[in-house]
């Protein structure tokens, strides 16, 4: 097998966890009393979203800090003690956590929609379209992270044309995330749930139309999929790298995170 | 024997002396926004602090101008949403009463979100969740909830569901007797069966209440379900276009070097990682593995 496909599985990790465990952090400063955080690890409830994050976020983490350990285990042992006789070991425990990441991880970029599906604001619930609509957009951002840092890390395990394939793996993507926020739109204004459609007027012409139009639509979806179409299947070199690959990255990331932002507080007004 | 709340909103003058005895009962502070939004409704919503409220409604009904009140608090479900989401069980019932339990709300406000009637808030300083709690001390006491007891004109009544249920049938028929034609009963089959019932004289909507409430969690395995697919069709198509893309490298070279892209890279060289990265099966070198056993022809 090719080493290519493990650099951007360490890729992932290497910038995935440590981002994760910031995001948790901050999760936990939001808390009305942040330091009862440990309550959400005293209790699993399958049925409460929230309860079953933690606990995908939690292994999830756990997972990526073994398997990075691993993987630098040279590190953390003395030089005069050899590993080579447990290095399959090693291996077969990497290999088996990363199966474990694999299935987590998508749980957890379910988790965020469902968490905002399973509520009682009309924004969030109306619709079944939430949580495939984060997924979406959760799936697009990881593809731009991975394009950046392995951009400007100069990472020589994953190269240009990779890269070029994964920006044109987000141009589909991205496709399929404008399909599912058009339905999602269409059944909020369909919904026969009150405030349903005060939550589509909100966003398409209240007070976070702005954000909606310019950070949703043109920075997530528009932009970078045209800038990702214009360069499908082409050759790309020099100084058009940055236009062709980082800037539509950068767009999806900014628009991503204004989606999340949208939805959230458009939720909660 | 399951105890309940029976409000006669046909009876409330809206005096809010529910509203005074709660605060005074449970020690909540008085609300700092006070601002005059408009309406005679004071405080403007409910809080941490508010535990109950008088809404206020005026609407044309028949060619004459009805102008009701509403108590508004949390109503007990049966099938609570609060309970239901709550990720650290601060949030049970005790009987039929919804109790959140203030040393282990963690305060994430999930309970606030997931509220069909808007009835849990999380605000500083505690930071916790609050809500009406049925004055569960009085209650164990052999006592009526504050509210009950304060109501001047008995709009409020308190006892036993099932024959308070009884009471509401019969007035809700005397109602429709004498010039109310619209009148019914509100929270008798809603969410399992809530414990404060409504007399309410035109639908739920004109009342501030939702016409059919529904649990937070009702469409949990659909929503996993369908973001789960989502994430599966999604995360496909990343492997499949890279899987495409080699494939047509090795046909073009047909059988030159197997390093994937290596002969991409400007350099034309192996790349430093690449023996680093030699190691264990995962779920990409799986793919890669099903991929290339897949495009082997078969020998037959």
């Amino acid at each position: 097998m090719g080493g290519t496909q493990k650099a951007l599985l360490r890729l992932a990790t290497y910038v995935g966890v440590p981002f994760a465990v910031i995001g948790v952090l901050l999760l936990i400063v939001d808390l009305g009393v942040p330091i009862r955080f440990w309550h959400l690890l005293a209790e699993f409830d399958a049925v409460s979203a929230m309860s079953l994050g933690t606990w995908i976020l939690f292994v999830w983490v756990a997972a990526g800090v073994i398997m990075i350990i691993l993987w630098n285990i040279d590190l953390f042992i003395p030089s005069s003690m050899s590993i080579e006789r447990t290095r399959p070991a090693v291996d077969r425990i990497t290999g088996a956590l990363s199966w474990i990441a694999f299935v987590l991880g998508a749980l957890l970029v379910t988790y965020t929609g469902v968490l905002l599906a399973s509520s009682n604001q009309p924004l969030w619930a109306a619709s079944a379209l939430v949580p495939p609509l984060f997924v979406a957009s959760a799936i697009s951002t990881g593809l731009a992270v991975v394009i950046i840092t392995a951009l400007v890390g100069r990472n020589q395990a994953v190269s240009r044309t990779m890269i070029a394939r994964l920006s044109e793996a987000d141009a589909i993507v991205i496709i399929i995330e404008t399909v599912i926020l058009i339905g999602f739109a269409i059944w909020l204004g369909v919904s026969a749930m009150g405030g349903a459609t005060e939550g589509l007027k909100l966003l398409t012409i209240g007070t976070l139309a702005p954000a909606f139009w310019v950070g949703v639509v043109l920075l997530a979806l528009l932009i970078p999929l045209g800038l990702e179409l214009a360069n499908w299947g082409k050759e790309i070199k020099g100084r058009s790298v940055w236009l062709a690959l980082a800037v539509p990255s950068v767009c999806v990331l900014l628009g991503g995170l204004i989606l999340r932002a949208v939805m959230v507080i458009g939720g909660q007004v | 024997m399951a105890i309940a709340a029976l409000v006669d909103i046909t009876k409330c003058m809206g005096c809010r002396g529910c509203q005074v005895a709660c605060k005074a009962w449970n020690d909540n502070s008085g609300e700092t926004d006070t601002r005059n939004t408009g309406s005679y409704e004071n405080p403007p919503h409910l809080s941490a602090s508010t535990w109950t409220r008088i809404e206020f409604y005026e609407f044309s009904q028949n060619g004459e101008v009805k102008w009701y009140f509403r108590k508004h608090q949390c109503m007990h479900c049966t099938n609570a949403s609060c309970e239901a989401v709550c990720p650290t069980g601060a949030i049970s019932h005790m009987g039929q009463v919804v109790v959140i339990n203030q040393d282990i709300c963690i305060g994430c406000g999930y309970c606030a979100m997931a509220c069909p009637f808007d009835a849990v808030h999380r605000e500083p300083p505690r930071g916790t969740a609050r809500k009406c709690w049925f004055c569960l001390d009085r209650l164990s006491n052999g006592l009526e909830p504050a509210c009950v007891k304060t109501c001047p004109p008995g709009a409020i009544q308190f006892g036993e569901r099932d024959n308070l249920l009884a009471t509401a049938n019969t007035r809700i028929n005397s109602l429709r007797n004498n010039g109310h034609p619209n009148a019914r009963l509100y929270g008798e089959n809603e969410l399992g069966g809530l414990h404060w019932l409504y007399i309410i004289d035109g639908p739920p909507s004109q009342f501030g209440l939702p016409e059919s409430p529904r649990l937070a969690t009702s469409s949990l395995v659909g929503q996993w379900v369908g973001g789960l697919i989502t994430a599966g069709v999604l995360a496909a198509i990343p492997f499949w276009l890279l899987f495409r893309r080699k494939r047509q490298l090795e046909e073009s070279r047909a059988g030159g070097e197997h390093e994937w892209l290596a002969g991409d890279h400007p350099s034309g060289s192996t790349y430093g990682w690449q023996e680093w990265l030699a190691g264990p099966s995962s779920p990409s070198s799986w793919l890669t593995a099903s991929w290339e056993a897949h495009k082997r022809p078969s020998s037959g």
